[in-house]
Parts: structure tokens; C-alpha cells; sequence
């Protein structure tokens, strides 16, 4: 039950932890992976969020307003997002929205448009639970996508590998599903699109596309961006590599899944939310040696949940923003390519010390009367109640018992401890 | 966390609420043996340097005499008036000045045409290969299965950083990694409380109980490191101020290898050293990057290594510089490269064998359009484990022998 409060959700709130256990397994699981969609497709306007056109000189005065208009739009966009993760009362969009972030994971950092890279994620909320084909047509033709992967520079003069390579081994097909001719056959397709920096409009100039057919995959024939897509999103190897994907981030980075037909066949016709309902009723989603780490979004957001903070009415909103910054997962933010790490890469002295301090801090701004209202003798397993923790060792019961008239002590403690650190 | 409060930690954990007296042994262990143990004078040391991205070696060691390099990279290749000449038809990067001294005080060896067979051109995997050191990219890094082979010690490999890199990473024990803000440590009752957090429990499984060990190495690495990163870094005495300034910027290796230096300085217990440097992903606009990057990479460790010679550690330390491929032969249109093969590694220091070594694969003679490897990088990591880590580098290089001579 802890795994599905904390995979599918991002932990619970107050009360929610003891609520899914009275419903058991199958009525809870059913119930969390039900969410309705809040996509709103003018979310970016409702943000405020806008086109802030060619970057002004250095050394004018409006370069100075251009950058604060940046930086305060990609601020409203962050922060609009953790407050989703965390008032949600069933987060499960927003969580796959994360996952498929991690997945197509392109940055800020180079995309540089606060604009451009909402409507990338937006596009995933889009499709978050919905059609695979239709999220890869979406983000084939995405600017921030085809910006960061140097799509722009692909031209038929001189193909740019870059995007037809990650589309094959990180986002549709897996590594080593293709030769290395392919990638250079495929690059072809994909020559002549133009995205517009700042608004993220993409167009194709046809100067710069290849002329003629291509081989690759044992096909050949004329191609352009989404005719390819197409073709690589109905291959077999799409049917189990988008699998794998989910069992590497919802049920372990310390094994394969090894085609199992009834998950497999779940996403025949490509369809999301079939293929997780499939995982989570699988027996590896409860397997005991399946825990996983927490990495540092699910961690932070699971605690203001708990802790009932609104990240945009926290006191210091930009707290939380370098908090993730600093503990290596911020969102928009992705370190490259291939998405954030895995487990035991969020273990280390570096990241202990930076939580235990976020801890002590965020402990004193929450809300802690789930803890402070009960009585000292019922206040260990009301923390993993609190927390959605089947059970605490006998090592944080110890950690516990000095510190149990102090409830921010404990609860600075709770989710500093390994059971917490750990999805068991 | 100063001297007193880990002291109060120590007793806190050892006796008082720790009745249970072989779960708190293991820390109050680790923490004696940390407080003072300098590494003994003559221990060889190992700076590993990854640069993330797939560096370009065909503009790092430019062979620009080549006709066939000028015209399959019209608008990349460099002129012979902007390398720097090395002998067999080669050049640095301009922006290596740097590691042209070393090179002339035959401390600087350049391994040519470093892979392994069938080149995977992802980074993911090309990078978990060279990190694993095996073909099919094991878990484990190579350097976390050397850690696996010596006593446990937490101060034994760090990584500089806030993720530990998978080089460092073992089966079973794990290198640390050591923040380049430095530790702020919790003190009074938090530290206590928090060090019973970090007593292995009999419940933990494989996750929980690396959590509970992260937790225990915070204590243990930052009591050792905290004092010493108070105190200035060793002098770089023998260095032009030109090349020791911040003309090309200060760049991040440069802060790493400043905190390595200190440590190395203060006789820190620790064997290998894991920096980075990132950016090597020259798809588009590659000259003005890549040489931005090298400047920063040759400048950092010629200061490192200078560094080194004001103390009297600068015989023990060996520098190696790898990426996980090098880039195409052909310039694609965006004035860059995209993903190719092999590369050339560097090895640096006082004892290395100075000069090239292992053949320069030939323009001539491409694989589909790629550079062939000439030496397995395993050979080296082999060599680099028997004579600077003193470890027969079959037990942690599956059946590997190195067929190099590197270093004396």
C-alpha cells in the first residue's frame, strides 16, 4: 500500500494513508488510477506565460526587463507545477507527467524560453495516461525538443544525428534496437525543421530537406517526422521498451523486465493507462526485493504534502526551487538526455546532509498536528500513517524514543530515516 | 562539525542511549580510525577525470598535416598556426599550453585510438562500458569493485560532486561523494539522533541499508574534511601567473581539483579521486566550445599538478583523462560532430611514461566512416590498477591483462 501511495501518488496527505488501507489493494489501486486529467490546454496563458520575442543587446535597459520578465515566468511555471504535485488529491497525472518528462527529458538549460518549455511539458500532461503515438507525434514536432536535440541543424547537406538517434534509443525504441546505419538514415527524415526560438513554432524549409528514399529497419521509402514516428511507435520493440521504461522508474532500476506477455500486451494498441494498471497488478509491483529509492522531487513533495505547504504560498517559494536545484533533480531541469538517475545515486553523504537541513527547516514552517495531537505513546506509528510507512526498524524506533515529546524533532527524524528514504 | 561535537557524537553513539554495543561498534570503528590516519608518504594516488559528452580527440590531438582531415572537415579542421606541434605529424589543441609543459617535461602520455570492439555511440552505454569496464556494462564501476577489494573506509574514493558517479559504485560498498560547498553537519542532539538513523539495522535491505551508510559516511567523511577546507590551498610556485590566472574563467574541474589538492595536501587516507567535466556534446558550433573546454581542462590540471609539486605528494599522483567516445571524422553542417569511436586518453603525473603511445588510427583506413581502435581501454585501467593502485587488476577487470607500459 506504501508503494502505491508513494509510485502512483506522491505519498499521501493527512488522513489519505489510513483511508487507502480500509479500502485494500485492488479498490485503492482502482481508485488512484482513475484521475480525471487536468490538462488545460491555455494553462500556459493562465500562467501569464509568454512569448518575450528576440532577446535585447547586452548593455541595454531592455535586456534587464527581458531577463526579469524570464526569470520571473519560469519561476510562476516551477512553482505552478510542485503546487499541482502537492494539492492534488490524487496526483496520478501529474506523476506520469513526471515520469514522461524524465523520459523525453529535455532542459530549460538550453531551451532557454519559459514559454516553449511549459508547452513541451504541457504536452505530456496532454498525453500522460493517453496514446503513445499520439505523445511521440506531439513531441517529434516540439520545439523545445527538436531545439535541444539540434534539430534545427539538420539539414540534407549535412545530417545532424543528434534527434534521430535519442528518438530511436531513449524515447521510443531502446538502445541497440537499430544500426548504426539506421541512425544515419533516419537523420534524413528529420532534416529541414526550423523552430522558432522563442515561440517554439516549428516549420520545415524545404531547401533543406533530404530528397529521396531512405533504408533503415528493413523498410525503405520516403519519410518526414511523423511518417517516422509513426513507423517506430508500431514496432515490437516500442511494445517493450515503453514497458521497461515504466518497470525501471515505477517498480525497480535493479532488474530488467523480461517480456512479460500480459504487460507487453496491455500497450499493443499503445495505450498508457492499460500498460500501468497492468504493472501495478503484476506481482513485481509487490515483490519485497523491489524497493526503490526516493529520488529528490518525490521526497520533497511527499513531505509538503504531509506538512500541508502550498509551495507558491510558502514564506520562501525559491527555498524549494534551489532545495531540488541542490539535491540534483529540479524540474524543467533534467541533467541530460537520458533523464535523472536512479536509486542508490541519491544515497550519498552530499544529499544527507542537504535533507537533514531542508528537513529542519521545512519541519518548523508545517503543519505537525497529526503528530503534536496525539499522544506521545501513539505517536510512532502515527508517523507512518502520517508518512504512508508500513513500518519503521527497530533502529528508527530507536532514533525515535529520545526525541518523542519533541513532534519536529520526530518528524525531522521520520523522513530522514531509511524507511523513508526507501520505498520499501 | 567541529572536533567537540563529534567527539559528543561519538560518545552519544558509542555509549549512553547505545546499549546494543555491536550495531554502534561499526561507527565508533569508522570514526577512530578517521581522526587521524594521514596516507602514508609514497602511496600512489589516482585522479580519474570523465569528460561527459564524447570529446572530440581528432581536435584534441589534431593530426594536421592530414590532407584527408583538412577536407573531411572543411570549416572544423585547425591550421597548423593554431595547434600546438607534438612530433608524428600531431598538435594539441591551442588551448592545451597547459599540458604542453607537462608534455615537455615528459610527464604528459597520450594513448591514441582508445575503445573497445563494436563502439556503441550512446552515451548512456558507451559511458556505463567505460565506467563498468565491461562489455555488456555491469552494474558496478570498475573503481567500486577496487573499493570492494581494499577495507571498508568511507575516505577511500571520493567523488567530487552531490551524485555518485557509477565508476565509484560497487556490488556491495560504494565510494563518497563529497559536496563542493563543503559538509554542514547537524550538531548537539540532532547529530546524535541522527547517528542512530545510521546504525545498520538486521531489517535493512540492499537500499535501506545504503541509506543508513550515507548517513553514517556524512559524519564520518565531513570530520575529517570540514577542518581541512578551512585552510588555504597548496601554492602553485612554479607556474607563470598568466597561466595560473583566470583569463579563460574559472570553470567547475578547476573548483574540484581545488578541494582534491587541499585534501591530498592534508594527507586525506584516500587512494582515488573521481572530478568531471562536462560539455563535450559538440553536435553544433564545436571549435569555440570544445577549446573553451580544454583550455579549462589543461589549465586546471597543470595548476593541479603544480599544486602538487609544493607538497611532497607530487611523485604519488597519477592524472587519467578519458571520455566515453570521440566524434565523427566527417563535420556534420552545423559546424560540430556527432557520435563516433575511439578517442585518445591522457595520462599525467611524474612517473607516467611521457610521450604517445599506441597507434594513431588512420584517416585513410576508417570503419564505416569511423575511427578504428587501436588500444582497449582496458589496458590501460589494467595498468593504472597494478602500478598506481597497487591491485592485480584481474580481480577487478574480468581476465585482463595490460599489453602497455605506462608508467614506471
Amino acid at each position: 500500500m506504501s508503494r502505491l501511495s508513494h509510485r502512483i501518488g506522491f505519498g499521501p496527505r493527512p488522513g489519505e494513508f489510513e483511508r487507502i488501507l480500509s479500502l485494500g489493494f485492488d479498490r485503492a489501486s482502482k481508485e488512484l488510477l482513475s484521475a480525471v486529467s487536468t490538462y488545460n490546454p491555455d494553462q500556459a496563458r493562465a500562467l501569464g506565460l509568454s512569448d518575450l520575442g528576440t532577446q535585447p543587446k547586452p548593455n541595454t535597459p531592455e535586456i534587464v526587463e527581458y531577463a526579469e520578465k524570464k526569470r520571473f515566468q519560469l519561476r510562476t511555471m516551477t512553482l505552478w507545477w510542485l503546487d499541482q504535485m502537492v494539492e492534488l488529491s490524487n496526483p496520478f497525472i501529474e506523476r506520469m507527467t513526471w515520469f514522461w518528462h524524465g523520459h523525453w527529458a529535455t532542459s530549460y538549460a538550453k531551451v532557454d524560453e519559459p514559454l516553449v518549455m511549459f508547452e513541451h511539458v504541457n504536452k505530456l500532461r496532454k498525453n500522460a495516461i493517453g496514446n503513445f503515438e499520439a505523445m511521440s507525434r506531439d513531441m517529434v514536432l516540439d520545439g523545445a525538443l527538436i531545439f535541444w536535440l539540434d534539430g534545427q541543424r539538420n539539414t540534407a547537406l549535412a545530417p545532424n544525428e543528434n534527434l534521430s538517434r535519442e528518438l530511436m534509443e531513449l524515447f521510443i525504441l531502446g538502445v541497440n534496437r537499430y544500426t548504426e546505419s539506421d541512425v544515419k538514415e533516419t537523420a534524413k527524415a528529420l532534416t529541414g525543421y526550423k523552430v522558432q526560438k522563442s515561440s517554439g513554432l516549428v516549420t520545415r524549409n524545404v531547401k533543406q530537406v533530404h530528397k529521396g528514399a531512405i533504408s533503415f529497419l528493413g523498410t525503405s521509402g520516403s519519410f518526414d517526422a511523423l511518417s517516422l514516428t509513426e513507423f517506430l511507435v508500431k514496432r515490437s520493440d516500442c511494445q517493450r521498451f515503453i514497458p521497461e521504461r515504466l518497470f525501471y522508474r515505477f517498480v525497480t532500476s535493479n532488474a530488467v523486465l523480461d517480456g512479460n506477455s500480459r504487460i507487453e500486451g496491455a500497450f499493443s494498441s499503445r495505450e498508457i493507462l492499460p500498460t500501468i494498471q497492468a504493472l501495478v497488478a503484476s506481482s513485481y509491483f509487490q515483490a519485497p526485493e523491489n524497493s526503490q529509492v526516493r529520488s529528490p522531487i518525490e521526497w520533497l513533495i511527499g513531505i509538503l504534502r504531509a506538512i500541508r505547504v502550498t509551495p507558491s504560498k510558502f514564506e520562501r517559494p525559491d527555498y524549494l526551487i534551489n532545495l531540488l536545484n541542490g539535491l540534483g533533480q529540479r524540474p524543467f531541469f533534467p541533467p541530460n538526455v537520458g533523464g535523472w538517475p536512479a536509486d542508490e545515486a541519491w544515497l550519498s553523504a552530499a544529499s544527507t546532509q542537504t535533507r537533514i537541513s531542508a528537513a529542519e527547516y521545512l519541519m518548523k514552517q508545517g503543519d505537525l498536528s497529526p503528530i503534536s495531537q496525539l499522544p506521545q505513546s501513539a505517536r510512532v506509528d502515527g508517523l507512518a500513517n502520517w508518512l504512508g510507512i508500513s513500518s519503521w526498524s527497530e533502529r528508527t524506533k530507536l532514533a525515535f524514543s529520545g526525541a518523542i515529546k519533541d513532534p519536529q524533532r520526530l518528524a525531522v527524524l521520520a523522513v530522514c530515516s531509511p524507511e523513508y528514504l526507501v520505498n520499501a | 562539525m567541529d572536533t567537540m561535537t563529534r567527539r559528543k557524537f561519538i560518545q552519544m553513539t558509542g555509549a549512553g542511549a547505545m546499549a546494543t554495543a555491536a550495531h554502534s561498534l561499526s561507527i565508533e570503528e569508522i570514526a577512530d580510525a578517521a581522526i587521524t590516519r594521514p596516507l602514508p608518504l609514497g602511496t600512489p594516488i589516482l585522479v580519474v577525470v570523465t569528460l561527459y559528452g564524447g570529446n572530440d580527440g581528432l581536435n584534441t590531438v589534431v593530426p594536421f598535416q592530414d590532407p584527408i582531415y583538412h577536407s573531411l572537415r572543411p570549416q572544423l579542421a585547425y591550421a597548423e598556426s593554431e595547434v600546438i606541434p607534438i612530433g608524428d605529424g600531431l598538435a594539441l589543441n591551442g588551448a592545451m599550453t597547459g599540458f604542453k609543459s607537462l608534455w615537455d617535461k615528459q610527464q604528459l602520455a597520450i594513448i591514441r585510438g582508445v575503445g573497445y570492439p563494436n563502439p556503441d555511440r550512446s552515451h548512456f552505454s558507451s559511458m556505463a562500458i567505460w565506467q563498468s569496464a565491461e562489455l555488456n556494462a555491469s552494474k558496478s564501476g570498475w573503481l567500486g569493485r577496487w573499493v570492494e577489494t581494499q577495507q571498508e573506509d568511507p575516505l577511500l574514493a571520493i567523488s567530487l560532486g552531490s551524485v555518485l558517479p557509477p565508476l565509484l559504485a560497487g556490488n556491495r560498498r560504494s565510494g563518497s561523494v563529497l559536496p563542493l560547498g563543503g559538509f554542514k553537519v547537524p550538531g548537539g542532539s540532532l547529530a546524535s539522533d541522527c547517528a542512530k538513523l545510521s546504525i545498520s539495522s538486521a531489517e535493512d535491505n540492499r537500499l535501506t541499508a545504503i541509506a543508513a551508510r550515507s548517513m553514517r559516511n556524512l559524519f564520518e567523511v565531513s570530520g575529517q574534511v570540514t577542518p581541512i577546507l578551512k585552510e588555504p590551498a597548496p601554492p602553485a610556485n612554479d607556474l607563470p601567473t598568466a597561466v595560473g590566472g583566470n583569463a579563460g574563467g574559472d570553470s567547475n574541474l578547476s573548483a574540484q581539483l581545488e578541494i582534491v589538492a587541499k585534501l591530498i595536501a592534508a594527507g586525506s587516507p584516500t587512494k582515488v579521486w573521481s572530478v568531471s567535466l562536462g560539455g563535450f556534446d559538440t553536435h553544433a558550433d564545436e571549435h569555440t566550445a570544445q577549446s573553451r573546454l580544454l583550455g579549462a581542462l589543461s589549465q586546471s590540471i597543470s595548476k593541479f599538478m603544480s599544486q602538487m609539486r609544493a607538497t611532497n605528494r607530487s611523485k604519488d599522483v597519477t592524472v587519467l583523462v578519458y571520455s566515453e567516445f570521440g566524434r565523427r571524422v566527417r563535420a556534420n553542417a552545423s559546424q560540430g560532430t556527432d557520435h563516433g569511436t575511439s578517442g585518445p586518453v591522457f595520462l599525467l603525473g611524474e612517473r607516467v611514461i611521457g610521450g604517445f603511445h599506441g597507434d594513431q588510427p588512420s584517416l585513410n583506413d576508417l570503419e564505416d566512416d569511423d575511427l578504428a581502435t587501436t588500444t582497449d581501454f582496458r589496458d590501460i585501467y589494467a595498468e593504472v590498477l597494478g602500478k598506481v593502485l597497487l591491485t592485480d587488476g584481474e580481480q577487478v577487470l574480468t581476465k585482463w591483462k595490460s599489453k602497455l607500459d605506462l608508467i614506471n
